[in-house]
């Protein structure tokens, strides 16, 4: 059961340091062996001002820098056994690169609770000296067995 | 791969295809790692038939991450100002997706040119599994 009081709730931030060795690990995860995510010289060339963090790097950012996350869905009241992720956004504010130190804020953004389908929406604002680089939400959904 | 120009950027563009390699479940194993995701569903078929599944499915964000490839390899990492998805069906070992994408609409908003994509990422049977948007600056 949901608890509705989480709704708008902030937690405590966390800080995320952006290595080269996970912008790596990812994308050799995903498969993507593009250049422009491993060779710093490649990068430059592209006008970049070394190798960027790939479009889906934020999930790596909020399950490594927000290690309370499971935690949280629980304590709002999910069932994260039986959770399923049903929309991911991103907003790039700004690129992010390797040795960014990077403070997360995650929030619970909506909850809703339709004919047994339990629908929440975290967000999570990334900032690097204070200015905005990333904002991602994540919609999740639990169906309630009758 | 690179942008089009934008001017001549119109109905009926499509962004280059990209289809992947099966999906390995070693592969699920190692995007746990690299992403931190450890919901066991991915990595353990045990706990994927407890979960009252057939038996393990990719992460979502993976297959995001396989679409999200395709369109920073046509587009980079810098002109890209948004990317937002829609899970639709799961994806299971032995998968194939091929990421495809199309162009929408043009627009100009606060002095910067921007285009909006459709793109999505379907299995070897047509089966779409992720749907999404795009928005690129040029």
């Amino acid at each position: 059961m949901l608890n509705f009081d989480y709704e708008g709730k902030e937690f405590p931030p966390f800080k995320f340091l952006v290595e080269r060795c996970k912008i790596k690990e990812l994308c050799m995860a995903i498969g993507d062996n593009n250049p422009l995510f491993f060779d710093k010289d490649y990068a430059i060339s592209q006008g970049y001002k070394d190798t960027p963090a790939p479009m889906t790097f934020p999930t790596v950012m909020n399950f490594w820098g927000n290690q309370d996350l499971w935690s949280t869905m629980q304590l709002i009241g999910l069932d994260t056994t039986r959770l399923l992720h049903a929309k991911e956004d991103y907003q790039y504010l700004d690129v992010i690169y390797p040795g960014d130190e990077l403070v997360g804020t995650f929030s619970v953004d909506s909850m809703k609770d339709v004919g047994g389908m339990e629908m929440v929406t975290f967000k999570s604002v990334f900032t690097r000296e204070g200015k905005e680089v990333l904002i991602a939400k994540m919609t999740v959904v639990v169906v309630n067995q009758e | 791969m690179s942008l089009p120009n934008y001017d001549e950027l119109a109905a009926g563009y499509e962004m280059p295809s990209l289809t992947k390699e099966p999906i390995e479940q070693v592969q699920l194993v190692r995007y746990a790692g690299a992403s931190g995701d450890f919901n066991p569903i991915h990595t353990v078929p045990e706990k994927a038939k407890a979960a009252g599944l057939d038996g393990t499915i990719a992460h979502g964000m993976l297959v995001m991450g396989m679409l999200g490839q395709a369109i920073s390899s046509w587009a980079g990492i810098k002109n890209i100002k948004a990317y937002n998805v829609t899970f639709k069906a799961m994806t299971k070992p032995g998968d194939v997706l091929t990421a495809k994408g199309t162009f929408k609409k043009k627009y100009e908003k606060e002095g910067e040119k921007l285009a909006d994509f459709k793109v999505w990422i379907e299995d070897q049977n047509g089966e779409v599994k992720v749907d999404g948007k795009t928005t690129i600056k040029f």
